[in-house]
């Protein structure tokens, strides 16, 4: 509670294995097992949500007026394995059922929740939201529209139909496969992740969308041995992916990624402090462009004037090679949606097109004070929360420049590889990264590899100080990834091009 | 409720044992709560809700696993039980995983810990919007022109929790807790918007500070930043402030669990009975703070509870160690995790100790930035105050520290005599020499 104005992304690729949870639950024989893939129907089927009942129920929650309301369904079903001493010895389940109701007045909020999905709970939950206006009762629509969307993640076999002597020897490979790949790996933990959660979204404007959003990763943590020193690091693969992702062949990839960055570390040096070019390298570095860019862009911070990018659109704000996208429609990616929380489809946003700002992502709430349409970035974090704008996959588009040229460019600097834990200040726009791994750049040629610092900026000075886009764009395919704002936690991913910001501040450890 | 609590707890167990398990421990937990959000002198937002959920730990045939739900209608209960059951005998062998020894269960404090306001009841609908829009209206009256937002929330909740092992132990625990805190952006010059805020958490409404305190104080503290710029990368002494020393602090204490340690991620894993600091440096867990956030009689494994000097005048003595864990490492476990964490203060302010410290820095929030529990190297951005002979120059932005836990403890100079009482984390501001800090 105490960190409620951070706004920072979680960077849990690496550290997702040292988690205290893992193991699944639900063998082939469990209770959802038969439970089909489509989603349509399902908390009718399992639960006897009708269109009735949530007219009941939407109509309380417009007792008191309101310009509408929504109710958001949820049965999410989460699974964790995890390895640690060469053996999968934990397993951790998590089941998460409950309605959230949402009544809407203005820029006002009434919230309520229920973890009963009760015909009783659920009209005190819209008695609780009520609240939040003051007017005479409105009605909601006479009949919902099941809204149709392409689907971006259609999953071959459920989770819970894979059984589980099939995911063991998955997480065993990993283990297996680190310790077989260097005589200095000392320690490995591995965890298996993967969730099924089911969302209906009904409101009172005749919108009636279900979604079946499939998420998973593996991803292994590895401890190195030498010379009396050690190094950890990291790294997972996943998305909204299906079982039929975690081939073989990807694991190799997983392991060898895995182990590679951690003994890479023992030659790892920290470059001097202050400003220099700072070249950042292609895909997970896009995470920077969610932060120092994409949450100032989120309407909300704009619509109250406590972002520093609420005075600029339509303005130029980087050259013209430079286009930033919010994309909810990549198939499989961990941030992708057939729809948002509030019921409009995903959809690809453009927030800077060609240098000039163009949007922000917008939920209901702000696009009705903007007069636009939302751009489906209404999320949430579960039926607990009510909804905000939230980053899908953030990406900045290929350039036109070779990428050795971008390093060749910077000439003494540094490449940045791996960030994690940025956070930053919407009103300032002032941001700071860890980076956990990247080289240094000396006579315009990688050098040295580098881990353990922090690069600080502001988010418009360094959009502006963009001076070459390379061509070799890059998703990041890790499953891992999750945002917070507000206290929620949301799933995304990033790419993006090398691309060279002239200046930064670099914290390291020579003065 | 307490007894409803038991009651689902055990019938969780019996459901366990039923299905074949060896042992189970059930912990079921239950909270309602109120959350009220203004801006623009209107409420913001109106969250109210109840929740209760169900963890249940499973030992069979020497494998373990864990599972939660909020789905506890008794048909899916007892299937999603079941099913638990009969997946964790496909995992790998652990013999590490047992319940504790019940032996650790015993010698429980009945000491009356003040963590639940009996007033809680009380508290009207009417008084937390007059508690939020008070907050609101301070701190605009503090703020001034220069106002460009503010949020100001608060929270309360009443919550409850019963722990039962299939070995013996049984416990339960009630808990309330009052939130306030105000969110400010101020105009600076061009387009930078600074935001700050102040927030205060407690186990008791009495506790709380009056909702003006929280407003001005987030006003005062965005009014401070403006102005903000980097300085030339120096070598120069800082106070972190109370408020944000926790932070800073964690990347020393997440070394100290015995999980880092067996799992060869921690620094600190040889250093038992070593000076990891100096004199200045002593860091107590304190289970029995009355009102204290992190108070309790018993920890998630029902140990009982028991105040220990993790690390006495710069000398490291306990680490944090869980009953897996001690297993693992033929140790005596302690906690799994600490309950309330304290540093005692020292004799001076943060104004007094200012004074004799020539040119330095006040670092009164933190960006970004990680440590490493490995290696102990830490790189963090900072946000904060330039001073010299005690009087404030100007605030500082984009700027950033870089160092070693190892080292940087060694060059606590001095703890200060204010610790946060609006936190678990009761530690005061405390100063550091020779300490990197990266700028232009």
């Amino acid at each position: 509670m105490n960190k409620i104005t951070r706004r920072s992304f979680l960077q849990t690729g690496a550290s997702a294995a040292t988690a205290t949870l893992v193991a699944p639950v639900l063998v082939g024989r469990g209770w959802y097992a038969f439970a089909q893939a489509e989603a349509a129907g399902y908390f009718e089927r399992e639960f006897g949500i009708t269109d009735a009942l949530c007219r009941k129920v939407l109509a309380e929650a417009l007792a008191k007026g309101g310009d509408f309301a929504d109710l958001f369904f949820e049965h999410t079903i989460s699974n964790n394995l995890g390895l640690e001493d060469g053996k999968v010895n934990r397993a951790a389940c998590d089941v998460a059922l409950g309605v959230g109701i949402r009544t809407v007045k203005g820029d006002q909020v009434g919230y309520g929740f229920t973890q009963e999905l009760t015909e009783k709970a659920m009209l005190a939950a819209a008695a609780t939201a009520a609240t939040i206006a003051d007017a005479a009762a409105k009605k909601p629509a006479g009949a919902f529209v099941p809204l149709k969307t392409k689907n971006f993640y259609p999953m071959k076999t459920l989770f819970s139909s894979v059984p589980l002597d099939t995911k063991l020897p998955l997480v065993q490979s990993v283990n297996d496969k680190c310790f077989a790949l260097s005589s200095l790996v000392a320690k490995v933990n591995v965890v298996f992740h993967d969730q099924q959660k089911r969302i209906l979204v009904v409101s009172s404007d005749g919108v009636k969308a279900e979604d079946l959003q499939p998420r998973s990763y593996l991803g292994a943590t590895v401890v190195a041995e030498k010379n009396g020193r050690r190094e950890r690091a990291g790294w997972n693969f996943g998305g909204r992916r299906d079982f039929s992702y975690f081939m073989p062949s990807l694991v190799d990839k997983l392991t060898k990624t895995a182990v590679d960055r951690t003994v890479l570390l023992f030659d790892a040096i920290q470059p001097p402090a202050g400003e220099m070019p700072v070249v950042l390298g292609p895909g997970l570095t896009g995470v920077l462009l969610h932060e120092a860019i994409g949450h100032g862009m989120e309407a909300d911070f704009n619509r109250k004037k406590i972002s520093t990018y609420c005075t600029m659109l339509g303005k130029k704000v980087a050259e013209p090679f430079v286009t930033i996208i919010d994309d909810g429609t990549i198939p499989n990616l961990t941030g992708s949606i057939n729809f948002d929380d509030e019921g409009t489809p995903g959809q690809r946003t453009v927030l800077v097109d060609k240098g000039i700002l163009t949007g922000y992502l917008h939920d209901k709430i702000s696009a009705k004070f903007y007069g636009v349409p939302p751009t489906g970035n209404g999320r949430r974090q579960s039926y607990q929360n009510y909804v905000i704008p939230r980053m899908r996959n953030t990406y900045m588009t290929a350039g036109p420049a070779a990428p050795e040229d971008v390093i060749k460019a910077a000439g003494k600097g540094i490449y940045v590889e791996d960030v994690a834990n940025g956070q930053v200040k919407i009103g300032e726009g002032d941001f700071a990264f860890y980076v956990s791994q990247g080289r240094l750049i000396e006579n315009g040629k990688l050098g040295a590899p580098i881990k353990d610092v922090n690069i600080m900026g502001n988010g418009p000075k360094m959009l502006a100080n963009i001076t070459m886009v390379a061509s070799d764009f890059t998703l990041y395919e890790g499953g891992a990834g999750a945002c917070g704002k507000g206290g929620q936690s949301a799933p995304c991913s990033f790419g993006q091009p090398s691309c060279l910001v002239k200046s930064l501040t670099v914290g390291g450890i020579k003065g | 409720m307490k007894q409803e609590l038991y009651d689902q707890a055990e019938k969780a167990i019996k459901m366990a044992k039923a299905a074949g398990a060896d042992a189970s421990r059930a912990l079921i937990g239950s909270q309602r709560f109120v959350q009220i959000g203004y801006r623009d002198r209107k409420p913001e937002n109106i969250t109210e809700a109840g929740t209760k959920g169900l963890r249940v730990e499973i030992f069979v045939n020497k494998r373990y696993s864990s599972q939660s739900t909020s789905d506890l209608r008794p048909a899916s209960l007892k299937t999603f039980i079941e099913n638990a059951v009969a997946s964790t005998r496909l995992l790998a062998e652990d013999p590490f995983r047992t319940l504790p020894d019940p032996k650790y269960y015993q010698g429980r404090s009945t000491a009356d810990l003040k963590i639940y306001d009996p007033d809680y009841p009380k508290v009207t609908p009417e008084a937390r919007h007059r508690f939020v829009k008070d907050i609101e209206e301070s701190c605009l009256a503090k703020g001034g022109d220069k106002v460009i937002s503010i949020s100001a929330m608060g929270y309360d909740n009443h919550s409850e929790s019963a722990l039962l092992a299939s070995n013996g132990f049984d416990g339960y625990q009630e808990n309330s807790a009052f939130y306030g805190v105000a969110q400010i952006t101020a105009k600076d010059a061009g387009d930078r918007r600074p935001a700050e805020y102040f927030a205060a958490i407690t186990t008791s409404r009495q506790a709380l500070p009056k909702p003006d305190v929280i407003g001005v104080e987030a006003a005062r503290r965005v009014l401070s930043l403006l102005g903000a710029k980097k300085i030339k990368t120096e070598t120069l002494p800082i106070i972190i402030e109370n408020r944000v020393v926790s932070d800073f602090g964690d990347g020393l204490m997440q070394a100290m669990f015995g999980r880092a340690i067996q799992q060869k991620q921690s620094f600190l894993a040889d250093k038992k009975g070593q000076k990891i600091g100096n004199a200045a440096l002593t860091l107590i867990d304190d289970p029995f703070l009355p009102g204290g956030l992190g108070s309790g009689a018993f920890d998630n494994e029902g140990l009982a509870a028991k105040k220990r000097v993790m690390i006495e005048a710069g000398l490291l003595k306990e680490f944090f160690v869980d009953w897996y864990y001690s297993r693992k490492l033929n140790w005596e476990p302690t906690t799994a995790s600490p309950f309330n964490v304290v540093v005692p203060p020292g004799k001076r302010s943060v104004a007094e100790i200012m004074k004799d410290l020539g040119r330095g820095i006040f670092i009164t929030g933190f960006i970004g930035g990680n440590s490493n529990s490995t290696t102990g190297d830490t790189s963090i951005g900072i946000v904060g105050q330039l001073f010299e002979k005690g009087q404030i120059v100007h605030p500082v932005s984009e700027m950033n520290i870089a160092d070693n836990h190892l080292k940087i403890w060694h060059r606590l100079a001095e703890a200060a005599n204010d610790p946060d009482p609006y936190s678990q984390n009761r530690v005061p501001s405390l100063v550091f020499t020779e300490v990197v800090v990266s700028g232009a």
